[in-house]
């Protein structure tokens, strides 16, 4: 019923605005870009992937069409359609069924990143309303926004780290007066963010070279409890351990109005300085540990070798952020860029909870499923309910027309969610340096996990061949301890050095934008 | 009747003779009254609407042009989108001589950006986002007409104080007939020549007004140089301030 009102009222607005507007030709309406991008990547380690040994191959093999089309029948309404074609550019095939089908063997998917009406001056000259299919940046610093929390990040592609999933949404945004902007905007359902490859190995299994089992993901309680849950296999060799893979199950928010997101900003314009106020209710796009369930079962086959199987949940804690952010230029200090961003979160308890179970009699026709005491039970409180601070400082400076550099401190990755791995600091450094016109541009960027010491290196050398053609060369190193100092601290793992942060790679990309 | 003849004379050949004569350091007039001509002249209007292509043109000849368009009301506000090139979709709003903007399409953000980045050459090109943003300079520059002839004005401009203009010192000619920038030397601190700025071919565009439709700014130290096709012109649209805003940059992504 609110969304056919607010179509109505869309509808009303468009048709009071064509009164006035006199319709264009085809040309004058339409606007045609995009680009395609085609991207090799290699993977410079073996020592980060799910065994060791397993690196020095190709990662990416990938080929991207965007198209995007902007049609404005009206000076004051728009809509916009940006789809992207992607494939993949590995053999997916592993049957002989699949080898008579071309999807297995060259799979592709269809992506569409945005698909919204604008329409200006809707119901009142100074309101603008987008409504569809888009993506939120709130925030005013590079990245790390504290305050950014509509759209959940998009991070299948580490390389673009500020890549955002689109959801559809409402967003009305007022202009009153010269200095300030209201923007509310409404989003009728979750979507999570979307984990990297890489993040699978937070839950992974790992298995020394015998093939023997190593270790399992270490859950978000004490280091006594976790202790005490290892014990429970100590009396057996890992070699006759079966631990499978564990299967991660996801809370997803119901698609009630409950579970949908809002948020407000007001942003203010004062001389050199920008500022504004935000407030935000939803959900945490990444997800936190919830519970987890171990059946430690005899294996039926050998005897002596246990089958443990390990389920866990996961989910999307409520909460309310408070957020503002500044930039300001200043004028008496060589017009360096500041900009700065805190966050206030109000999250929703997050109690984790474990179980392990061991077989104490099987399973048959006759008697049913197999019967199982508990051996364990610990929980721990994984995400208080305390508010927690987010925040970026930083500043920007062209020292020479053609070297920028910007160096900012983080707290609070935008993974973090004050759980039991807490919230972190971070030094994030970026310079540019540009040559032969702007036609070659060298970019490195790092971040250093200042509690552990780990880091992230980017540089990249792009050639702009010919303008709208450019070709980079890139890299995306981690620098840290794969392994923990302690096996059984959740909080021991390095940032950047635990494998589920990601793994070493240098990408070949070439692109033309039209 | 002869001393009224012979004086005749003299006054006669000072006037012709004044004119093409070097003015001695005490007698240099201020250069504000031509740079006050001079910025009615090149923006005198209520508002401006310009299509340019930029051709940069680099020390081996080779060339890449973008296009982008440019809307000005007043010396302050100013909104330029590109429209070729890798940075098709980029655009760049100056509300205010301390305020800009960028639309980063990548990115999907509207950025404010500080003052620094006015030092940044604009898009690659010989010229800096601070050329580009030179509408007004009589607000920028203090000056003296150095020299003056039957056809031009030569003035040596120095920032006004406090003011970063990214140049210590600016020879500028400008014509007597039309108030039209012309050749411009620009000079760092050290006294180089770093830029020379020429235009040439004149033409009156649909909008009725003549200026100069190519514009060529260069570096006489490396041999680069770029040029501006202004391919459109248009003048007194009736833009309103409400074009000039970050509203107007998010609409238009």
């Amino acid at each position: 019923m609110r969304n056919a009102l607010l179509a109505v009222l869309a509808l009303m607005g468009i048709l009071g605005k064509a009164q006035v507007v006199h319709a264009q030709s085809w040309a004058d309406m339409t606007e045609f870009s995009g680009y395609l991008d085609s991207d090799v990547r290699f993977l410079v380690e073996d020592d980060r992937g799910p065994t060791a040994g397993d690196g020095y191959r190709f990662d990416m093999n990938r080929n991207d069409l965007d198209l995007k089309l902007t049609i404005r029948p009206f000076d004051q309404v728009k809509a916009v359609v940006d789809s992207r074609l992607r494939f993949y550019g590995f053999n997916e095939a592993a049957s002989l069924p699949e080898l008579v089908k071309r999807d297995p063997i060259d799979p592709y998917s269809l992506y569409l990143d945005e698909a919204y009406v604008g329409i200006q001056g809707f119901l009142f000259e100074g309101i603008d309303l987008r409504f569809g299919r888009m993506v939120q940046t709130w925030g005013a610093v590079d990245q790390f926004n504290p305050t950014d929390n509509l759209s959940a990040r998009d991070l299948s592609d580490p390389f673009n780290y500020s890549a955002k999933v689109p959801n559809q949404m409402i967003e009305l945004s007022a202009y009153p007066t010269d200095w300030l902007t209201l923007t509310g905007v409404f989003v009728p359902v979750f979507k999570p963010a979307q984990l990297p490859p890489s993040a699978l190995m937070g839950f992974a299994v790992e298995y020394d070279a015998n093939g023997c089992f190593a270790k399992a993901p270490v859950p978000p309680l004490s280091t006594a409890d976790v202790a005490s849950l290892q014990e429970l296999f100590s009396a057996v060799s890992p070699c006759n351990l079966n631990f499978v893979d564990p299967e991660v199950r996801t809370l997803t928010p119901e698609s009630t109005i409950e579970n949908s997101q809002a948020g407000f900003k007001a942003a203010f314009q004062a001389g050199d300085l920008d500022f504004s106020l935000s407030y935000y209710y939803g959900r945490f796009a990444f997800p936190v540990a919830y519970t987890a369930v171990a059946h430690v079962d005899p294996n039926v086959q050998t005897p002596g070798v246990f089958d443990v199987k390990y389920v866990a949940e996961v989910l999307y804690p409520r909460m309310h952020v408070a957020g503002a952010d500044f930039s300001y230029s200043a004028p008496w200090l060589f017009d360096i860029g500041f900009v700065g961003e805190i966050a206030v979160y109000f999250p929703e308890e997050v109690i984790f909870g474990m179980r392990a179970f061991q077989q104490t009699e099987p399973g048959s026709a006759e008697q049913g499923p197999p019967k199982r005491a508990l051996v364990a039970e610990k929980s721990a409180l994984n995400v208080p309910s305390d508010p927690f601070i987010k925040a970026t400082a930083g500043f920007d400076y062209t020292i020479l027309p053609w070297w920028y550099v910007n160096a900012m401190y983080v707290r609070g990755f935008f993974d973090e969610f004050n759980d039991a791995y807490g919230i972190r600091n971070y030094a994030v450094g970026a310079t540019e340096l540009k040559f032969f016109e702007d036609e070659v541009v060298l970019r490195l960027a790092a971040v250093l996990a200042v509690d552990d010491l780990s880091a992230t290196l980017n540089p990249q050398l792009t050639w702009i061949v010919y303008p709208s053609a450019e070709i980079a060369l890139a890299g995306l190193i981690f620098l840290g301890d794969t392994e923990p100092d302690d096996p059984f601290d959740y909080a021991a793992k390095e940032k950047f050095g635990q494998k589920a942060a990601g793994r070493s790679t240098v990408a070949l990309r070439a692109r033309v934008t039209w | 009747m002869r001393m009224r003849n012979r004086l005749g004379i003299l006054l006669l050949a000072a006037l012709v003779l004044l004119p093409i004569r070097s003015l001695s350091a005490q007698e240099k007039l201020s250069a504000a009254p031509v740079l006050d001509k001079l910025d009615k002249v090149a923006n005198g209007f209520d508002d401006q609407e310009m299509d340019i292509e930029m051709t940069i043109i680099d020390t081996g000849g080779s060339k890449k042009s973008y296009n982008f368009n440019i809307k000005q009301k007043g010396n302050d506000r100013r909104l330029v989108r590109f429209r070729s090139g890798e940075i098709k979709g980029m655009a760049t709003l100056t509300e205010a001589a301390n305020r800009a903007y960028v639309y980063l399409p990548g990115y999907k953000k509207v950025r404010r950006v500080a003052a620094h980045n006015m030092n940044q050459s604009f898009a690659g090109s010989d010229f800096s986002n601070s050329d580009m943003a030179t509408s007004c300079w009589k607000c920028l520059y203090d000056g003296t007409v150095e020299r003056e002839d039957a056809s031009h004005y030569t003035l040596t401009l120095t920032p006004k104080k406090g003011t970063d203009t990214g140049y210590a010192r600016v020879s500028m000619k400008v014509s007597r007939q039309s108030f039209r920038q012309e050749d411009t030397d620009y000079f760092n601190a050290a006294g180089d020549l770093v830029k020379t700025f020429r235009v040439s071919n004149t033409r009156t565009y649909s909008c009725g007004v003549t200026q100069p439709e190519t514009i060529e700014m260069a570096d006489p130290r490396s041999g680069h140089k770029t040029t501006l096709t202004v391919k459109e012109l248009k003048v007194n649209q009736g833009f309103k301030d409400s074009m000039f805003t970050e509203r107007e940059l998010q609409w238009g992504k």
